[in-house]
């Protein structure tokens, strides 16, 4: 009879700890109900940030959205197709390239707006810490908006981290409110200087205020165009440009006394960047998101083994003012074969076009023979340069005044650091705004986020530009109508019309 | 204790003196050889009569076992007759026995028990180690593979020790797992898998397939249960056996591929332009990709078992070493086996039991290869024109085609090596309280450690080198108590009731260190500290589940048959109380027909049994933290070498999630005919499976992801039938063969508010959006896909002959992803195993095919390598070269220099059938009986796998997919997946 009851005590044994036997206690993991505490968990958070706007700017896939303006073109042939439905407009919601964009702004705004509605929450953390994450949101899902809104146009429109099948596009007009709301709070949130792992060779990796002040600068002048056409934002964009331009010291911003500096490998910390996405190809283990794989071979050509994701528009290249600038910009000598015996000019590659070169320089790149050994780098991606504000202010004060002496200046920094001679005094203001949104176009040639497209699309002269295409380049699908604005939006991602058909 | 000294004294004595002259007992030994007609039969239970010592036949038909001169033995086996003879003095005696109603004796191991076949009310098959005796089998998996009717088995990957995926009655869920279970002497298997099992050990295999059968693991009986039994001793004297093959293996097939000539050619026409200057000066040179990556490989495997016993305590100990090298060059895997069984009897009452098993695996590059730049792939496309080597021993690291590195470089220069150690190790005691009610314990623990090493050297990270090392361990353990009641009354009244208490846990830990910079290679990655920039990161789970289940079996006068079982698990996967337990009742009955008067008046069957059973099974296996929303990891560098952490929000956290549950019903018969000759065993099921754990898709404006829900409904229903006859039965030649046969019908019936959800982009790259998808009124695995018609043999709205034609099925005027339709699924319909043995004399023919129909498969790797795509811009596929020409307008592929046409990998031209008849093995093999070696059995088998494979497939191995073994929503795509080889084998089996 003993040996039953010892038999049911056994029994009975193994149920007593059952409370705590089936609750989950994940140690290794951070959930949200612990994090958002502390500034350390801020600064994790602000991380989480920057990888993701960095998976934005690490390759072509998005930048290929761009490939409508005169500047750039691209062989339609082989795996170069989804880039040349761009360049020769005749682009799908099915285009597997553009992607990339969507998903990695969209995956930054909802880091934003978690950090967002958490940093209140981090009591551990001083007020300061808290403004400067906070700051970093704003600044972030403000310029991930703006990316959105200039490439697809209507777009939903969310500052919450709920998960919703039903979300509506919103108008241009709402995400613009939103974008020109949150530069506000970030021009004031965000420190004047970083330091730490933070501030790297005296450059703020980061963005500051006075990213900040140099994006809403941006955002007013694009308002003052297509499609909202709200041009008093002109007046705006000159008085925030000018904050930048008058207070530069503040943030240590300059133009780099030789423009070819920027894009040598030496070049990728520099005090012209306002804010730029940082890479480094050799740090250790697997990390997409610091990888840059617009360098080395994104941009070589075939003849020289690289992928010629796209490459310059034949008439813009002839009408690029010759320079120091231009010959950064573009590749000059080609070697076949990566023969240097064997050197010839771009009229005798394979696609018949000039090439960027201002990311081939780069770890990987033998300048001897033009050997590009690995098809990702460490260059810097200036998302925002010293030179935009300077042509910003330029055209913004033209535009809301006249091309007064000070907006002379502005243009004439970036033309003299180019080797180019001052423009011609006494422009009419239209003539003047054209100067410069020519000189955007020499300056950021070559997949720089201030890219031509959107210089374009704001002042609706897609097809004027392709008015002047040269004979030679692929044939047109279809030419864009600056009048009804055909071709100017990219087409939402099919992924996500197939869960929401509101899309 | 006394028992348990003797048994360890045997032991020693056994290792030291390896011999088996060794007579512990004062009576005589008798051996001999028991057949019908003239097929030796192993597994033939041999008692001495009156007592309970007893002996089993082993593989030869022989045994042997010391008996009282004056004694009886008797012999009974599954399916004969049984027979009794007296010693009489005799030390050889040679049986015959007859065959009889199959099976119905037969003790058949159920879940936490067992039960004689012709009680059962549920649908389990046996799989006896001798169905297989002449198959170099590696694996139980490869054991299973065609030889069970419902089971079905695939090598989705041929690397050694590569995975296998194994369904039963089909797959149930979308993104929990269809795995079965794995319960190998009493431990369900968690840490380690059925592939770390060695294949040698084991006696037999039940697979339990019905509600009736599998409800008593209610928590994770959903997708079907198999039970494996090991070798134990038997009473009697020593045997020795040695079990030993070599293999080796060679690629089935390779792709045709365009030589550098043609190559250069397509190139320069496809650039329009003259990549190749002089296409004509590679005419004799250019390099084969495919024969640099690819070689023989070569088994060898070893088994020595020492097993037997006393009345009172029993042993089995086996040692085993295999050595495989892949069919891949620099690919290789080792693994060290020990087992030991201890069984004694303490006591009248009480008994004790001890299994120790234990491996040691060491693998070299034989982890995943990745994905669509992986070297298999590459072989395929690189270009033809490159070398192997610019320069002495300097790779050519970068092709005109495609992005890839040299796939040779890859696969020679790669160093990751894997180090496991696994164990299962389980305690049982059973104590009989009195004659009708025993208390049982059985304590199990699985376990794993494996260490990952690698080094990554400049040419696979070029300018970076690295090195790394992470180390896991996984430890689960299991404790089942039960009390089993078993009485008979008046004769008529069989009944037995069973209490469970179960409690298990599983715990996973690892960590890694690794880094890049590496100042020197020369350590390899044994000095972490060489690098320059290092991380580290470390992680921790653990689940636990606590059971109880009853059960109660009641027999009326061996005619009516009634079984009930009962689980509540409680799984700490799910959040609240009410959430975490799951309810699981079954219930089975049978009827023996063939007891009943008016079915043996008809003279024809010598069974039969109709079965029905109904019951609830659960499912619960989804990562543990799945429903919490953690935050994702990720790092950033500022620039620099060094990496900082930083986390993500993940997806949202669902307190809600709950079990998913499939109810089954199953109605099945068992006939014997022509006096036992003829058995056929016949299954009829139809499997609901609700609230199903779902990754539902986010959408990329809401960070895209997929968070868990209980959504939706599938249904499976089947039919399976096995046939096992004894053909020809003569003195000299006999002829057995069993055909098993199963079809089955997967459908998706509800998936809540939606109607379709889209699967994970595979292949990234090349496949650039969902080509699977799960749609209402579709099986699993369903294809997505444009249709493709062909190419344009003239101008034709638009499009330029030449082009691509492909189905404008939206309307919109315009090809894409919205043209996509269900275009086949990759679950196969129909699956038939044909086993033959013939004998002739002392020779035995062991014939074996098998068969799968209906499934599709997405050949990625035939994709990349035919027309030109993001990561490779000219194809190296021979048949790519009839392209469309104004000369060549009848041609298969579009022109792929045109500018008009727009290609699209994902669409039906890449969709190929994947059905296939297999002959699987062929083995002769000759026995030369101890009589005429006078030292043992011997036995040689020569035999040839994977001989002959007739499928429309155009792949190396319609078996062999990308996708994972675990997934069914997810299945049937071909991206670079490593193929099973043929192989050729000779063996060599030793038994004295």
């Amino acid at each position: 009879m003993k040996l039953y009851i010892t038999a049911l005590l056994l029994l009975m044994l193994v149920t007593s700890c059952s409370k705590d036997f089936l609750k989950e206690d994940p140690k290794s993991s951070l959930t949200p109900d612990n994090f958002y505490k502390t500034a350390d968990d801020l600064n994790m958070a602000a991380i989480a940030l920057y990888t993701q706007v960095n998976g934005a700017f690490n390759q072509s896939g998005g930048f290929s959205t761009l490939w409508g303006g005169d500047d750039m073109t691209v062989a339609r042939a082989g795996n170069k197709i989804s880039y040349s439905d761009f360049d020769t407009y005749q682009a799908t919601s099915s285009n597997d390239r553009m992607t990339n964009w969507w998903s990695y702004f969209y995956a930054t705004i909802k880091s934003s707006n978690s950090l967002l509605s958490n940093y209140q929450n981090a009591t551990a953390a001083s007020e300061d810490d808290r403004n400067h994450a906070a700051g970093q949101a704003y600044f972030f899902r403000a310029l991930s908006y703006f990316f959105l809104t200039r490439t697809w146009g209507k777009v939903p429109l969310i500052t919450d981290n709920k998960v919703d099948y039903s979300r509506t596009k919103a108008e241009p007009s709402e995400i613009y409110t939103l974008i020109v709301a949150d530069l506000q709070k970030a021009e004031t949130m965000l420190p004047d200087a970083w330091d730490g792992t933070k501030r790297q060779n005296g450059v703020d990796i980061p963005p500051t205020r006075g990213s900040a002040k140099a994006l809403l600068a941006n955002v007013y002048l694009t308002m003052a165009g297509w499609p909202l056409k709200q041009t008093d934002k002109y007046a705006l964009a000159a008085a925030k440009a000018k904050e930048v331009i008058d207070n530069k010291a503040a943030w240590g911003y300059e133009l780099t006394t030789n423009f070819a500096d920027l894009w040598k490998k030496t070049g990728k910390f520099n005090h012209e960047t306002v804010f730029g996405c940082y890479y480094n190809v050799n740090v250790s283990g697997w990390a997409w998101e610091n990888y840059n794989m617009l360098t080395p071979n994104a941009y070589a050509p075939d003849d020289e083994g690289g992928w010629g994701d796209g490459y310059g528009e034949i008439n813009f290249y002839k009408k690029f003012p010759p320079g120091p600038r231009k010959e950064a910009t573009y590749q000059s000598v080609y070697y076949i074969n990566n023969d240097p015996g064997n050197a010839v000019d771009w009229t005798k590659t394979q696609h018949k076009h000039p090439y960027f070169f201002k990311f081939r320089d780069d770890d990987a790149f033998n300048p001897v023979n033009h050997v590009n050994n690995n098809w990702i780098g460490s260059h810097t991606v200036f998302v925002i340069r010293y030179a935009e504000v300077l042509l910003t202010y330029a055209e913004a004060q033209a535009m809301s005044a006249s091309p007064d002496a000070t907006a002379y200046t502005a243009i004439n920094q970036v033309r003299n650091r180019s080797g180019i001679a001052d423009l011609v005094g006494g422009l009419s203001q239209t003539a003047f705004r054209d100067s410069v949104i020519a000189e955007r176009g020499w300056e950021f040639a070559g997949v720089e986020p201030a890219a031509r497209w959107y210089d374009l699309i704001r002042t609706e002269t897609v097809g004027k530009a392709n008015s002047d295409r040269d004979a030679s380049e692929e044939t047109l699908k279809s030419i864009p109508d600056d009048a009804s604005h055909t071709f100017y939006w990219a087409p939402i991602p099919i992924g996500d019309q197939q869960l929401n058909p509101n899309l | 204790m006394k028992s348990y000294l003797s048994l360890w004294k045997k032991l020693f004595l056994c290792f030291v003196f390896s011999s088996y002259a060794l007579v512990l007992y004062a009576q005589q030994p008798v051996s001999g050889r028991v057949s019908a007609g003239d097929t030796s039969l192993p597994g033939v239970i041999v008692y001495i009569k009156g007592t309970s010592v007893n002996t089993q036949t082993d593989n030869n038909g022989r045994f042997s076992i010391n008996a009282p001169k004056g004694a009886s033995l008797t012999f009974s086996l599954m399916g004969y007759r049984s027979k009794e003879v007296s010693v009489n003095n005799r030390s050889t005696i040679n049986v015959e026995l007859e065959p009889t109603t199959q099976g119905l004796g037969e003790v058949v191991v159920v879940g936490y028990g067992t039960q004689k076949r012709k009680d059962l009310t549920g649908s389990i098959s046996s799989l006896n180690a001798s169905a297989y005796k002449d198959q170099p089998v590696l694996n139980a998996s490869s054991a299973l593979q065609g030889r069970v009717a419902g089971v079905s088995v695939a090598n989705s990957s041929g690397a050694p020790g590569g995975a296998v995926k194994i369904r039963i009655r089909g797959a149930n869920s979308i993104n929990a797992s269809n795995d079965p279970l794995y319960v190998i002497d009493g431990v369900a298997l968690s840490s380690i898998g059925i592939q770390d099992i060695n294949v040698n050990d084991i006696a037999s295999m039940e697979v339990l397939k019905d509600a009736s059968a599998t409800a008593i693991y209610g928590s994770r009986g959903a997708n079907g249960v198999i039970i494996i039994t090991t070798k134990n001793g038997k009473a009697g004297t020593t045997h020795i056996e040695y079990n030993g093959f070599l293999s080796s293996n060679k690629p089935m097939k390779k792709y045709k591929l365009l030589d550098a000539v043609a190559y250069a050619q397509q190139a320069n026409h496809i650039a329009g332009s003259a990549v190749f200057a002089d296409p004509s000066s590679y005419a004799g040179k250019g390099t084969n990709w495919q024969d640099l990556i690819f070689h023989t490989g070569v088994t060898q495997n070893h088994q020595l078992s020492v097993s037997g016993g006393t009345e009172k305590s029993r042993y089995y100990i086996s040692g085993y070493y295999v050595n495989q090298s892949g069919l891949l060059v620099n690919t290789n895997q080792e693994k060290y086996a020990l087992r030991a069984n201890l069984d004694s009897k303490l006591s009248n009452k009480v008994s004790i039991g001890l299994g120790i098993f234990a491996t040691h695996t060491n693998s070299h590059n034989n982890g995943d290869i990745g994905s669509k730049g992986n070297p298999v792939t590459a072989a395929l496309a690189w270009a033809p024109t490159e070398p192997v080597y610019d320069s002495g021993a300097q790779y050519n690291r970068f092709a005109v085609s495609p992005i890839w590195s040299n796939p040779y470089m890859t696969i020679k220069e790669r160093k990751s090596d894997n180090s496991a150690n696994s164990a299962v190790v389980n305690g049982r005691l059973k104590y009989d309280i009195t004659d009708w009610l025993s208390f049982n314990v059985n304590v199990g623990l699985d376990m794993n450690n494996t260490r990952n090493a690698y080094l990554n050297n400049d040419w696979i990270s070029p300018g970076n080198p690295g090195s790394g090392q992470s180390y896991l361990e996984n430890y689960t353990l299991q404790n089942s108590n039960s009390l089993t009641f078993h009485k008979k009354f008046n004769e008529k009244h069989d009944l037995t009731v069973m209490g469970i208490v179960e409690e298990t846990s599983s715990k996973y830990n690892t960590f890694t260190a690794a880094g890049s910079g590496l100042t020197s290679t020369s350590n390899g990655y044994y000095n972490l500290g060489l690098n320059t920039s290092q991380g580290i990161s470390s992680a921790y789970t653990n689940w636990a589940l606590l059971s109880y289940v009853g059960r109660a079996s009641y027999t009326f006068n061996d005619k009516y048959l009634i079984t009930a079982t009962y689980r509540a698990d409680g799984s700490s996967k799910f959040q609240s109380t009410a959430n975490k337990w799951g309810y699981f009742p079954s219930i089975g009955v049978g009827w023996r027909l063939s007891e009943e008067q008016f079915i043996k008046d008809l003279g024809i069957f010598s069974n039969m049994k109709l079965r029905g059973s109904w019951g609830i099974t659960g499912n619960q296996s989804i990562n543990p933290y799945s429903s919490l929303g953690l935050l994702n990891g990720v790092q950033y560098s500022y620039g620099t070498t060094t990496l900082y952490q930083g986390y993500l929000l993940g997806s949202p956290s669902n307190p809600d999630l709950k079990w998913e549950t499939t109810k089954q019903t199953d109605i099945g018969m068992d006939v014997g005919l022509l006096g036992g000759r003829l058995n056929i065993t016949a299954d009829y099921y139809n499997k609901r499976t609700k609230d199903l754990l779902l990754q539902v898709p986010i959408a990329s404006y809401d960070g895209g992801g997929t968070m868990y829900k209980n959504v939706g409904e599938i249904n499976n229903k089947g039919f399976e039938i096995f046939v096992d006859i004894a053909a020809i039965q003569q003195h000299d030649f006999s002829w057995t063969a069993t055909i098993n046969a199963s079809a089955y019908r997967n459908k998706v019936v509800s998936l809540g508010k939606d109607s379709i959800l889209y699967r994970p982009i595979i292949g990234g790259g090349l496949i650039n959006t969902n080509i699977q998808v799960v749609k209402t009124g579709q099986p699993l695995g369903a294809f997505y896909l444009v249709p493709w018609q062909g190419v344009y043999s003239s101008d034709n709205n638009g499009f330029k002959a030449g082009d691509n034609h492909y189905t404008d099925v939206s309307g919109n005027g315009s090809i894409g992803y919205e043209d996509r339709v269900i275009a086949g699924s990759a679950l196969p319909k129909f699956q038939w195993g044909f086993n033959n043995n013939f004998r002739y004399k002392h020779l035995e023919l062991n014939v074996f095919v098998q068969a799968s129909h209906g499934n599709k498969i997405f050949n990625a790797t035939y994709a990349g390598i035919a027309a030109p795509t993001s990561d490779v811009k000219y194809p190296t596929l021979a048949e790519s070269a009839n392209y469309f020409t104004s000369k060549n307008t009848g041609a298969v592929w579009a022109d792929p220099a045109s500018k008009t046409n727009r290609s699209y990998v994902e669409s039906t031209q890449y969709l190929q059938d994947g059905s296939y008849v297999r002959l699987k093995n062929v083995s002769l093999s000759y026995t030369l009986e101890k009589r005429a070696t006078r030292f043992a059995d011997i036995r040689f088998t020569l035999s040839a796998q994977n001989i002959y494979t007739i499928t429309k497939y155009k792949g190396y191995d319609p078996e062999a997919t990308s996708t994972s073994a675990t997934s069914d929503a997810d299945a049937g795509i071909d991206l670079g997946a490593y193929p099973s080889p043929r192989t050729i084998t000779f063996g060599v089996n030793i038994s004295l």
